[in-house]
């Protein structure tokens, strides 16, 4: 997991009705609700990261199919949840061919 | 014995071109088929299909396919599924095919599958007509799926193969929100592969699930979801009766 210690910065575009920067418990929600859809609605389509509220921080985590969706993932979520502590843990997926096979009798 | 590939949830773009195809060209090392369980797209656009396209073009073992759900969203399924066929995909959707592998015929049942949930914990076709359309989808796909694998009984296929996008368990959805399990799969899946037959069930959708599951007439089920199995593709060894 790599946290973001500092606060990210700028650039960010909420849809309309998004909270501002407050850090109220209940805001986060809506901004990490909104960060969804963006990750959903943009080019990545992504719909299997999980983005979480823990303990006033953001957890983002999830497998993606390559490097520069991991890159433009992350760079969503500094936009979207500018201001907020958050932690990721995106990985991209593995292709390397088994090592064996399961065996069902 | 029966060697079978199987991922899905690839969502290939643009930028994943040639990442998975190392992998797939030692297929006929380890496998007498591949399967790719739906969500081969991000967008379900036809310059995503061209990507996965030249992904599995000429290779070495058979491929059958079901779409998922990203494959639909650019509402051009037909299209998509064109474009993997004319790479020599074969594309199920509510219907069978047979794979002749090492002297046995292998049937394959597959359909995308959709939501609704687990018993006791799932939709009902009650209510506003959205609500029933929704449930009354989700029948007509296990309905098909089950007719499929019964067709492929009845053509004396040794082993039966149930492929869905969908998810027919809650077994292999474990790790994923318990709450959003009634989007991820439907009993109803399980019931048509129960009633009709079958000797494993392929699935995928569920990126933070769990591979291994089990219906409860006792077919084996498996997430083949590539975050998943952390792999290009998983083999199953299976044995004709």
């Amino acid at each position: 997991m790599r946290p973001f210690a500092q606060p990210a910065s700028g650039g960010a575009q909420r849809p309309a009705g998004s909270s501002g920067d407050t850090d109220d418990a209940g805001h986060i929600e809506y901004r990490v609700a909104h960060l969804r859809d963006r990750l959903a609605a943009e080019e990545l389509a992504e719909l299997g990261v999980r983005a979480e509220v823990r303990a006033g921080s953001v957890v983002v985590s999830g497998t993606v199919p390559s490097a520069e969706c991991r890159e433009v993932l992350l760079r969503t979520v500094h936009e979207e949840l500018a201001g907020l502590a958050v932690h990721t843990d995106v990985v991209v997926a593995e292709t390397a061919s088994p090592d064996h096979a399961e065996d069902l009798p | 014995m029966i060697r079978v590939a199987a991922v899905g949830d690839i969502h290939m773009g643009p930028d994943s071109q040639g990442l998975l195809r190392p992998a797939f060209d030692t297929l006929d090392e380890c496998a007498d088929l591949l399967l790719l369980a739906g969500d081969l797209t991000r967008h379900g656009t036809p310059e995503e299909a061209r990507v996965v396209a030249r992904e599995v073009r000429g290779l070495p073992v058979p491929v059958v396919a079901v779409l998922g759900n990203h494959d639909h969203h650019d509402e051009q399924p037909e299209k998509v599924t064109g474009i993997l066929q004319e790479a020599g995909v074969t594309v199920l959707e509510g219907e069978g095919t047979v794979v002749e592998c090492a002297g046995s015929r292998v049937g394959i049942a597959g359909t995308k599958g959709f939501c609704g949930g687990f018993v006791g914990r799932s939709a009902g076709e009650f209510g506003e007509p959205l609500m029933k359309e929704f449930v009354r989808y989700t029948r007509r796909s296990a309905d098909a799926l089950h007719g499929a694998l019964e067709d492929l009984g009845r053509d004396g296929c040794d082993v039966r193969i149930a492929l869905t996008h969908f998810s027919p368990v809650a077994d292999t959805l474990a790790g994923e929100p318990p709450e959003i399990y009634p989007f991820l799969g439907s009993y109803l899946l399980a019931e048509a592969i129960d009633t009709a037959g079958a000797d494993l069930s392929v699935h995928g959708h569920a990126h933070m699930g769990t591979e291994h599951g089990m219906t409860a007439g006792g077919v084996r089920v498996r997430n083949v979801a590539q975050p998943v199995i952390r792999r290009a593709f998983n083999v199953y060894q299976l044995h004709a009766a």
